[in-house]
């Protein structure tokens, strides 16, 4: 039985309790048990009271069931659900005994819904507790009642916010805005319950339905004027769409939702919400965003296969070589985590900048009252400076950051590899750069790891951990929970040229280079880009990693692929020049205020081929030698599958998730159809870049999918 | 019974008041010592027993600085930690209280040492501004509170009134009255101890500093402070590479301003910087395979008159020597603390006065001390003193110097404010 009630002292209690589950879910089933235990206790009247509460640890309900709303396909399907529902919901509202949900866990989506019907919720001390609407990330709008009944609330600025940021907030912040009425502490918990509720039977403790809690001022005025919520609902529709740039249509619909039901009554109010739900849970975003939502789970949860009796070694001390931009973050990464870290480097100006990175990511950490000032400074204080290698006998891992030059990275290795204990694993950060190559300068190369960063470190989901033939299970299995417990979601690649990331994405910015060369205005190429929802344009990004870097990277792909991966001639010359990008303030883009094209590149470009640009062509030519290069990833094996790279793409560089990934795009537009466009391009451009490689060819002629049937 | 071993130490680099450090409380000093210490042994801090820090202006935001250095120095949880206040010899005192915990068999290894940030001693509220603000803040509705208000004026506005600097409270004798310098004025005169003496004895303080910069870095941490960790700090600030005899002439006296002799030339500098070593029963250092720099062969500690109190190791040292059973030649090194230069003087004085160990019972244990050897790298008056820090400092420079000359047998003393004088004998 998911639920079960109980009478004691004339309260009754439904207690949650999913069979076989850690969690609970509130399905239909749940949903129709639910409605007949509210029967029952509407016709007793020995119930004073009714509580809710769930017999999980750390969980109240954690939503409604994903996979129901992943099957609906009709929006008067989609509507019905969401009615179903709203129904079962209004009816512990019109209860006419007070209703009180004690939420000791999670309460998202249709579980937060739930309380909200409720006519007190009270929290505990526990700090797994999290309650939201989190519906928007998935593409539709909350369903059981959530757009009308938070913001009655809570007030409209902060219901608003919730529903549509979709970030669940802490049992504090609950209270502080008036979600929960009190909190206790976990132990003795149904003591304390059962006195609240006694209270309120005592009639000492009084509640009136939506009575949010006062505000003064400004928020006042935000909140209870008309002219105040005009301004709310302008506000946020104006940062949405500059958030989301328009791709993303739920939190608008929200919006719309909200600025309806805001006004009107319960009916007619659940009916639009409804109505909103059904429109949006059939649309295609929805499902991919649903699946990315899915696959992101998957690989939070990821494991090395066949490994599950090897337990991770502990990682308690690491060594972190090179203090720039990505030794400074990691630094910071691994103290905020509690992991004392050693900075080596060859000056302590260079020591001086780790700390500065690290500094300030703690410093906006405070100021965003994110971190108390005594926890940065103790988070801060994991980290100490050395010019020696001082402190290195006794690390669990050696992070290597120093500059992308293997002679370099080799010789780092072989001195690592002389002065760590026996047991630390070595790893090195690296964009592109073979892992195996500095292996083979240690002593153990069992213990040696590749680990890829994205800039900036702390921000960045995404790391790929990457392994060489000679990596042991141990070495993988003790980095993957590291990357874990870093917070950072991880993909695991063998070593290869550019692994997956850079190699893909470096397509595409060579590929950009081209077009330009071709004669195409360099705005444009980057809107096409943008319009297809990435996060910012192919040149723009050039700019904010750094020509240098790029073309470092190009150079070693080409060297390991061929003639693809040869620098466009604009980016060498542009190079040369001196313009890095971002970091020296002029790149494609001249980095002042306001970012404006670099008038020089022009110059450098000179005779253009002068093809004429089209629109169409140039979206193709950018993604679908992605598509392509993907493809070989998975012909040459280094991935085990197609997920694996959509997670890089869409936590790496932020692949657009309403697309769902780039492979999954791509099954979307049909293989065949891949192939014959890549074809296509290859015979109009005389460009070998596009022939359609094996891997893809196959699938063709199998009438497969990445995403195998 | 068995030996203390002191296995190694670092310090900080030392710098006067308001300069490098002036943004660094005396808790991230020691822990920064702390830090680094661990690092450098590579000791598993599990092996710690209990961490004991000496430190004089102790922070109000920092209560048993100690427990907050080692907890912010990655000491696990459950090691305790306690705080030592012996005034000038917290330091000293931290080791002894290491040495008598291993005597009595209460544990094996103590991370023991000294921080002090003068930077930050704070100023306080006189009493009466106190009671006012008192009120001002029971004061309810703004009637009350403005009459609160119309009596602050116009004493108040007057600083020194108002405020008392924790500094000057601190180096003020609270039962004779007299301030640190004043104290060593006594010992001027009483002694007859000249200017130039004074000025001569801080001019080769300087000068062994500046000579010996690349040794003492040995126990230096280098320290790039925050929270701006723009440029590294590497060495004390306090030695003047070209300290004259006309120069220090020139300065005033301080403390008595027609008839002395002690001047901010012939007097340590106010100065931050935090040390810290790691002590274990000899037993517990060959378990580990550790190499100690040295041991702490005896501790001892004298009381004299508040008025007179750098006369303190002129008593501490007799003492010692008798409680390890040695006399003055054994003695191979000394680090006798550089207060303020007629205080040493008179202690050397005293020391060589025949008088001097009749009266007091030292007989034997008394004698000259060659002045070669004594604070060969410099002392106080260059390097600085930081207070609750120079006992540990004294330690370590003195093992590292016995280390470096291949000596067998050194002798740390200091003079205590409030009338004490403590000292230690090493050994290697």
């Amino acid at each position: 039985m998911p639920l079960m009630f109980r009478l004691q002292n004339n309260i009754g209690f439904i207690e949650f309790d999913q069979d076989d589950s850690k969690v609970n879910l509130l399905t239909s089933d749940v949903i129709k048990e639910l409605d007949k235990a509210l029967d029952n206790v509407k016709n007793n009247t020995l119930v004073h009271a009714l509580v809710f509460i769930s017999k999980k640890k750390d969980v109240f309900i954690a939503g409604a069931d994903i996979k129901e709303i992943e099957k609906i396909v009709e929006p008067k399907d989609g509507m019905a659900k969401a009615k179903a529902g709203q129904d079962v919901l209004n009816k512990i509202e019109d209860l006419k005994i007070p209703t009180i949900a004690v939420v000791d866990g999670v309460a998202l989506g249709g579980g937060c819904e739930l309380t909200l019907a409720c006519l007190y919720r009270v929290s505990t001390f526990n700090d797994k507790v999290r309650i939201g609407l989190p519906e928007v990330n998935l593409g539709f709008v909350p369903g059981f009642g959530g757009t009308y009944r938070l913001p009655r609330i809570v007030g409209l600025s902060e219901g608003l916010k919730m529903i549509l940021a979709g970030k669940p907030i802490d049992s504090n912040k609950a209270l502080r805005i008036g979600l929960f009425d009190q909190l206790f502490p976990q132990n003795g918990l149904a003591t304390h319950v059962h006195k609240f509720v006694s209270e309120i039977l005592a009639g000492n403790i009084k509640k009136k339905r939506y009575s949010p809690k006062k505000k003064k001022g400004l928020e006042k005025f935000l909140d209870e004027s008309r002219l105040g919520n005009r301004l709310v609902f302008y506000k946020s529709r104006q940062s949405v769409i500059s958030a989301t740039k328009g791709f993303y249509p739920a939190p608008l619909k929200a919006i719309d939702v909200v600025q309806k039901n805001f006004y009107t009554n319960r009916e007619e109010g659940l009916e639009i919400e409804a109505r909103g739900f059904g429109e949006l849970a059939i649309t295609a975003i929805s499902k991919n965003l649903v699946h990315v939502f899915y696959l992101s789970e998957e690989y939070k949860k990821l494991k090395v296969e066949g490994a599950d009796n090897v337990a991770p070694s502990a990682i308690d001390k690491c060594g972190v070589l090179g203090a720039g931009i990505m030794g400074g973050g990691i630094a910071q990464l691994l103290s905020s985590k509690g992991i004392w870290c050693r900075l080596k480097d060859i000056s302590y100006d260079a020591i001086g900048k780790g700390y500065q990175a690290a500094a300030k990511i703690y410093k906006q950490a405070v100021d965003k009252r994110i971190l108390s000032k005594a926890v940065a400074q103790e988070k801060m204080a994991h980290i100490s400076g050395t010019l020696d290698y001082s402190g290195f006998g006794n690390l669990d891992m050696v992070i290597e950051a120093v500059v992308e030059n293997m002679d370099v990275k080799r010789k780092v290795f072989k001195e690592l590899s002389d002065v760590v204990g026996q047991k630390t694993i070595l790893a090195t950060n690296t964009s592109a750069l073979s892992v195996t190559e500095m292996a083979k300068a240690t002593k153990d190369p069992s213990k040696v790891i590749g680990f890829h960063f994205f800039n900036p470190v702390h921000r960045m989901p995404l790391v790929e951990i990457i392994t060489t033939p000679m990596t042991s299970t141990e070495t993988l299995v003790a980095s993957l929970n590291l990357v874990k417990r870093l917070g950072k979601t991880a993909i695991v690649v063998k070593d290869s040229c550019g692994f997956v990331v850079n190699r893909i994405l470096l397509g595409y910015i060579n590929e950009a280079g081209r077009i330009l060369e071709e004669g195409a205005d360099m705005q444009t190429v980057d809107k096409v880009a943008t319009d297809f929802g990435m996060p910012m344009g192919p040149f723009t990004l050039s700019d904010e990693v750094g020509l240098d870097v790029g073309i470092k990277v190009l150079h070693i792909l080409e060297q390991a692929f061929g003639d693809r991966f040869k620098p466009t001639v604009i980016f060498d010359s542009i190079y040369k020049k001196g313009f890095l990008g971002k970091k020296s303030g002029k790149g494609f883009y001249i980095h002042q205020k306001k970012r404006v094209p670099n008038p020089e590149v022009q110059g450098l470009l000179g005779k253009t081929a002068g093809r004429s640009f089209n629109r169409e062509e140039c979206e193709e030519r950018l993604i679908l030698i992605m598509v392509n290069e993907a493809a070989r990833c998975l012909e040459d094996g280094i991935v085990n599958h197609a997920s694996a790279i959509d997670v890089g793409m869409i936590f790496g560089i932020g692949f657009p998730a309403f697309r769902e990934g780039l492979l999954k795009y791509a099954d979307d537009l049909g293989v065949e159809n891949i192939v014959v466009k890549l074809e296509k391009l290859e015979s109009t451009l005389k460009a070998e870049r596009f022939k359609p490689c094996r891997y893809l060819v196959d699938l063709k002629n199998q009438k497969n999918k990445f995403y195998q049937r | 019974m068995e030996r203390i071993a002191i296995i190694d130490g670092v310090r900080t680099p030392f710098c006067k008041m308001g300069t490098d450090f002036n943004d660094l409380g005396a808790q991230e000093l020691g822990r920064i010592v702390t830090r680094e210490l661990l690092e450098r042994t590579q000791l598993d801090p599990k092996h710690i027993d209990e961490v004991i820090f000496g430190c004089v202006g102790q922070p109000a935001d920092a209560a048993n600085i100690a427990r907050v250095v080692a907890l912010l120095a990655g000491i696990p949880q459950t090691i305790p930690a306690f705080t030592v206040h012996r005034n000038c010899a917290s330091g000293i005192e931290s080791a002894v209280q290491a040495e008598i915990k291993i005597k009595v068999g209460e544990g094996r290894c103590y991370l023991v040492g000294g921080t002090e940030s003068m930077s930050n001693i704070p100023f306080y509220l006189a009493k009466t501004l106190q009671n006012q603000l008192g009120s001002l803040q029971r004061a309810k509705g703004l009637g009350a509170r403005l009459a609160v208000m119309s009596k602050f004026f116009p004493e108040y506005l007057n600083f020194q009134k108002s405020l008392k600097i924790g500094l000057q409270l601190g180096l003020t004798d609270p039962v004779c009255g007299l301030n640190m310098g004043q104290t060593a004025e006594v010992l001027a005169k009483e002694f007859g101890i000249t200017r130039e003496e004074q000025d001569h004895l801080a001019l080769v303080s300087h000068q062994r500093a500046i000579a010996g910069r690349r040794v003492l870095q040995e126990e230096i941490v280098p320290i790039i402070p925050g929270p701006k960790y723009k440029k590294v700090t590497e060495f004390d600030n306090g030695p003047r590479e070209n300290q004259t005899m006309e120069a220090l002439a020139k300065l005033k006296t301080v403390f008595d301003r027609y008839s002395g002799t002690v001047t901010a030339g012939n007097a340590s500098q106010i100065t931050d910087g935090a040390a810290a070593i790691i002590m274990m029963s000899e037993s517990k250092a060959k378990e580990l395979n550790v190499q100690p720099l040295g041991y702490l062969r005896a501790s001892a500690f004298s009381g004299v008159e508040p008025n007179r109190m750098g006369i303190g190791p002129a008593h501490a040292i007799p003492k010692v020597l008798k409680k390890a059973g040695m006399r003055l030649n054994d003695i191979q090194a000394f680090e006798i603390n550089e207060a303020f230069a007629a205080q040493v003087l008179a202690c050397l004085k005293a020391l060589e006065s025949e008088k001097f160990a009749k009266d007091f019972g030292y007989e034997g244990y008394t004698g000259t001390i060659d002045r070669a050897k004594m604070n060969v790298n410099g002392g106080s008056i260059a390097l600085g003193h930081p207070v609750g820090t120079t006992g540990t400092r004294i330690i370590l420079t003195m093992l590292k110097h016995m280390k470096r000359n291949n000596l067998n047998i050194g002798l740390v003393s200091l003079c205590v404010g409030g009338g004490q004088g403590a000292a230690v004998i090493l050994e290697r």
